[in-house]
């Protein structure tokens, strides 16, 4: 057993010995200990290196407020975590530990030279310095700070880890597991009510734990702590949730809570869930988070062996480990004399009780003689030795001027206590400072939350116990015997000989600012404390200024000399401790990441190796390949095939909105820019859809299937948008009509037949409808049956050839899909995805929403024009169309462009100018949409928004493309067929 | 033609704790009608439509939950196939309404087990206690990235329905839960 081990004390257990190595080195803890406390138990305070100056750190705190005890957990490939605070690591058999930021070892750290040059290295440093020269930012400067200022390796490899997530509910959540929260949880447990009490360390009882000298109702605090734990894991309404961080407080009670499940086991289960995000909707939030202590500015202040008064008193109480032989404790804080005698009382020497104040309590003055501790009243600590660890301090009397040393290899400071406001603050809960206590405290509520114990303010066991239980409905009165909490008083800045520039007294110990740094930041102009904060960094590292932010508010205070109340506060943001990524995603990784939707055509193109395009979040084949064939090759081979002879596709992805009700053609004419009145049973038509603003945002074909019946179709990408936007203005503008909208898009598996030889093909397999073109012509729909199921077959086509689109009811679609393709392997019948679906449209010069629009594209820039009704007196978007930059001339128009050398294949997204010897930068004229090479027309082709476009027939322009400036011809979009002949094949 | 769901569950899915099983075909209507005509149309069609969202009556064969403001899902077995398309025509030329088919929009699954309302919450957002809600409620919903349709039928029995192509995505959700479970 080491020196610093106490037995008999802490809630660890000393009979199992735990072996972790940390930098390679080995070490002996004991069950229950933290890495912090196994290392403070082997005489180890150096845990670190700052992140600035790379000064040598140890443990500040001994929880998860911990600034500067960072280290990495190495786990093994993936599974290496950083930036932990080594308070709150558990640590297991075979645990590899490693210090960071430091090179070449945690002892001697080469980064250090910013160290002995931080005269040079003040507030702003950055900002000021690599601003020149300008080149010198990409290459030198920015990764030689990035280097610098690593704060813990970042990952490369994959987590090999699992994850989850859930949501869950209850009436009363309570946050914080010390006497506040459990009293209220033994209150909030009688009502049968669901109650979930988490607490973000192994297990609950906080300061009942970590300063245990009191007693509860006439039993040792111990004794009372087990029963409590006892009744509430009796309790069946009760949820008791240890290692569990609330790291987020959201709108309406929802509360995010981050539960570690493997972390602390030596051999977990290959693919147990390491953590757990659980969602909870409360009734009711008691915030029960305690508070932080905050460390004493001075210089010297941030040598290891330096920490909080309560942190050496956790490490006694909860570890049963001495922070050192010799303790030194600076104080302006009641508190900490508490902390002094827990050690005393543990045969640790206390050689002085340095407190700032002049008049001390008169008990504690007793109290410490009783013990033979040394009182040094209104004095400081002017500077500390040692540079690893803290050898001594030396002692200064502002009053006399006198000095003098004392040895220590350990010095506890404690400036007073700051109430967790985090949660409370995410929740937008109201805060006012009290200046007593130099805090600020909870005010008015947000939400249905109360604030309990430490952290509403009130101090103590007996406050805590009776905060709690009255936050919870109680009225219980505790009896407690304790020493009085007391109260301290907070000075802006410790009186010292030492030059304010030859200080190094730390503010923020995680991003090194000192007090120097912020009274600069205040003399540079910054007077808000927001500004203060980004200029000089406080606050913003990983433990978001949990032990700096009051003591760099009251520096800056002092500076700007107004009251800390006009000076601001800086914001709590989530999560409230650092999280990890994959914690947050929960489930949502590999195939749950996101939804990934198939038709059920799509088992059939995946035995045929159809390679995949995502569109939307449906998972779409693009090209069907053939043994050595790519993507070109296939295309080509399907776009020929389909104008040969017959091609199949699977459109079950495009959106269809069943829109029924009397009123349902005057709804469509206000919907879409053309008319829909006219429009007989039977009959199909292209709709266009706007936006408010005038612009195309939607198209597709609609079929009427009854005077009140319309059978829509969007674009595969547009459905949930397009029936959003319907039912947006049919709930909000157009509410006087009777007519109801019903997704049908899964209800129908769509076959789309394409090719001369398409109608050949479905006619013996067609029930009940007439094939022949007099009676079934181009654009017409029919209700009837196709293999013996029903369907509305539809005669469009998105390819210029006699097309087919085949609905039939979902889960027939593959088996009528397989049957055609039986029936057309004499038509040599291709399956083909949506690259040749872009192709043969192209061909025809239909646009796709999306693709050869962006949002800015009027109906006449497409050329459109013909699909915008005159007669109507509304729909939406007309009144726009009608802007006068909407009627401008000059606008970019949808052209058709041909590549004067057509062995070129224009890339999509090149720009087209008039003139490419023209200076740079050039003037812009537009750009191109789609380009493909077309087997149909023996050439490629592309189509292109350019500005007066329509204007410009059979004018050459240039494309500039990297290694070549094309020459192109413009020309109308309608490239094949254009008279459309080819869609009445007989 | 052959009727085909094309989704297959893992024996994982089937434990005493949750078990995730597939119901066969169904047949599906939604229907809308304007408020001033539901009582009447209830009457004469003789379907018993919840009045409350978030009700629902569930008899042999037949389930109806109200989902929105006069708004309701049919969802009935195969034999009634007929009979309902006759109701739905006739509610159709009696009343301003929609009655539209989805029977293949849908999938049907029920989570049965002490573990399907657990296993639910996992993408689930509302709470499934008994309490909140209890046999018989039933609404639209969602599951983390699906939309779905879920109604209790006793208290350690839920039906789900889900469109079609979101199916695989729910099935996987719930593995992940249960392989979870298992390794726990």
């Amino acid at each position: 057993m080491s020196a610093f081990r106490k037995p008999g004390r802490g809630a660890v257990n000393t009979a199992v010995s735990v072996n972790f190595t940390f930098d390679g080195k080995k070490y002996t803890g004991v069950k229950g200990d933290t890495l912090a406390s196994a290392l403070i138990a082997n005489g180890v305070h150096l845990m670190g290196r700052s992140f600035k100056y790379h000064r040598p750190r140890g443990p500040v705190g001994a929880g998860s407020e911990e600034p500067n005890a960072l280290v990495v957990v190495d786990r093994g490939t993936g599974r290496e975590s950083v930036n932990l605070r080594a308070t709150s690591v558990e640590i297991f058999d075979g645990m590899v530990a490693r210090s960071q930021n430091s090179f070449p070892n945690l002892k001697f750290d080469i980064g250090a030279f910013n160290n002995t040059f931080s005269l040079f290295f003040p507030a702003g440093f950055y900002n000021k310095t690599f601003m020149w020269p300008k080149s010198f930012w990409d290459k030198v400067y920015e990764p030689f700070i990035r280097n610098m200022a690593g704060l813990g390796p970042a990952p490369t490899a994959v987590d090999p880890d699992s994850y989850a997530s859930s949501y869950g509910h209850c009436e009363v959540l309570i946050v914080g597991g010390g006497p506040a929260g459990i009293a209220a949880a033994l209150q909030a447990a009688k009502s049968g009510e669901r109650v979930i009490l988490v607490d973000e360390r192994v297990k609950i009882g906080g300061s009942l734990i970590d300063a245990p000298n009191c007693e509860i109702d006439g039993k040792p605090a111990a004794d009372w702590l087990a029963a409590a734990v006892k009744t509430l894991g009796k309790a069946a309404n009760v949820t008791v949730m240890n290692r569990t961080t609330a790291i987020g407080y959201y709108h309406d009670n929802f509360v995010a809570l981050n539960q570690r499940l493997t972390d602390h086991i030596a051999n977990p289960k290959d693919g147990a869930p390491r953590e757990e995000t659980h969602r909870i909707r409360a009734g009711k939030v008691i915030l029960a988070q305690g508070a932080i202590e905050r460390p004493l500015v001075f210089n010297g202040n941030d040598v290891p062996g330096v920490m909080l008064a309560g942190a050496g008193q956790t490490f006694l109480n909860r570890y049963g480990v001495a922070v050192g032989h010799e303790v030194a404790v600076f104080t302006s804080h009641d508190s900490a004399y508490q902390a002094a005698f827990d050690l005393a009382d543990a045969n640790i020497r206390i050689p002085v009780i340095i407190d700032v104040r002049d008049d001390i309590r008169a008990d504690l003055r007793a109290e410490a003689e009783r013990r033979g501790i040394d009182i040094a009243a209104g004095q400081v600590v002017s500077k500390t030795s040692g540079k690893l660890r803290i050898t001594g301090l030396e002692i200064y009397d502002p009053q006399s001027g006198a000095k003098r040393t004392v040895k220590c290899d350990a010095l506890l400071m404690s400036g007073g206590w700051t109430p967790s406001l985090h949660l409370w603050s995410h929740s937008k809960g109201g805060i006012k400072w009290d200046a007593d206590m130099a805090a600020y405290v909870p005010d008015v509520a947000n939400e249905n939350a109360v604030c309990a114990g430490a952290c509403n303010g009130d101090f103590g066991i007996a406050a805590a116990l009776t905060g709690g239980n009255k936050a919870a409905g109680g009225r219980k009165s505790y009896s407690v015997t304790e020493r009085d909490f007391g109260t301290g008083v907070t000075l802006d800045s410790l009186p010292n000989y030492i030059k304010d520039t030859k200080q190094k007294a730390f503010v923020d110990f995680q991003n090194d600012v000192t007090e120097k740094d912020i009274k600069l930041a205040v003399r540079e102009g910054f007077k808000s404390i927001e500004h203060v904060k980004r200029y000089t960094t406080n606050g913003m590292a990983t433990d978001q200024g949990k032990t700096s932010n009051l003591n760099a508010l009251q520096i800056a205070s002092k500076a700007v000399d107004k009251p800390v109340e006009k000076v601001g506060l800086t914001t709590f943001r989530p999560p409230y401790t650092p999280t990890t990524f994959a914690a947050l995603i929960g489930h949502c990784e590999g195939k749950l990441f996101d939804v990934k939707r198939v038709t059920p055509i799509d088992p059939w193109a995946r035995e045929r190796g159809a390679v995949y395009e995502p569109v939307g979040n449906w998972m779409r084949a693009r090209y069907f390949p053939q043994e050595g064939e790519d993507m070109h090759a296939a295309v080509r081979r399907e776009c020929v095939a389909t104008r040969e002879s017959l091609g199949i596709f699977d459109a079950s992805t495009l959106g269809k909105i069943e829109v029924v009700g009397p009123d349902a053609a005057k709804f469509m004419n206000l919907i879409y820019s053309n008319p829909w009145s006219s429009l007989k049973v039977g009959g199909c038509r292209y709709g266009l859809m706007l936006n408010e603003a005038g612009f195309i945002y939607d198209d597709g074909v609609v079929g009427r299937m009854a005077e009140d019946r319309f059978h829509v179709t969007t674009t595969t990408g547009g459905a949930p948008r397009v029936f959003r936007h319907m039912e947006d203005y049919l709930q909000t503008e157009f509410t006087d009509l009777d007519v109801w909208l019903t997704s049908a898009t899964e209800q129908w598996s769509v076959i789309a037949l394409n090719g001369p030889n398409a109608r050949k093909l479905i006619e013996p397999f067609v029930d009940g409808i007439d094939l022949s073109p007099e009676s079934f012509g181009h654009m017409q729909v029919r209700t009837g049956k196709i293999c013996g199921v029903e369907t509305r077959l539809f005669r469009v086509s998105f390819s210029g050839e006699l097309g087919f689109e085949i609905n039939v009811p979902s889960h027939f679609g593959r088996a009528v899909w397989e049957t055609l393709f039986e029936a057309g392997q004499p038509y040599d019948i291709t399956p083909y995805g949506t690259e040749t679906m872009h192709v043969l449209r192209a061909e025809k010069g239909f646009i796709i929403v999306g693709q050869d629009t962006d949002g800015t594209v009027t109906p006449h820039d497409a050329g459109l024009s013909w699909a915008v009704s005159k007669k109507k007196k509304d729909f939406v978007g007309r009144r726009s169309l009608k802007r006068s930059d909407l009627v401008a001339q000059g606008r970019k128009q949808l052209v058709g462009l041909l590549p004067e050398d057509d062995s070129v294949l224009l890339e999509e997204g090149a720009q087209i100018v008039a003139d490419p010897n023209q200076a740079l930068p050039m003037t812009m004229l537009g750009h191109v949409t789609s380009s493909y090479y077309s087997d149909a027309l023996g050439r490629p082709i592309a189509m292109a928004l350019v500005a007066d476009g329509f204007n410009l027939n059979d004018q050459t322009l240039y494309v500039p493309m990297p290694g070549k400036t094309h020459a192109v011809k413009v020309t109308g979009t309608a490239f094949y067929d254009p008279k459309g002949e080819r869609l009445n094949v007989v | 033609m052959l009727f085909n769901q094309a989704i297959e569950i893992d024996e994982s899915l089937n434990d005493d704790v949750m078990r995730l099983s597939l119901s066969g075909e169904r047949v599906r209507y939604s229907l809308r009608l304007k408020p001033a005509d539901v009582a009447a149309a209830k009457k004469s069609s003789g379907l018993k439509l919840p009045a409350k969202i978030g009700g629902t009556s569930i008899a042999a064969g037949q389930t109806i939950l109200c989902l929105g403001p006069q708004e309701w899902l049919i969802v009935a077995l195969p034999k009634s196939r007929e009979k309902l398309a006759g109701t739905m025509a006739k509610l159709s030329a009696d009343y301003i309404c929609s009655a539209v088919e989805v029977s293949h929009r849908n999938l049907q699954f029920t989570v049965t087990g002490p573990g399907a309302a657990r296993a639910l919450n996992a993408a689930c957002p509302l709470d499934l206690s008994v309490d909140a809600f209890p046999v018989g409620k039933g609404t639209r919903t969602i599951f983390e990235g699906a939309p779905i349709v879920l109604w209790r039928t006793a208290e350690h029995e839920f039906t789900v329905e889900v469109w079609r192509s979101f199916a695989p995505y729910l099935r996987d959700f719930l593995a992940k839960t249960a392989k979870d479970r298992h390794m726990a």
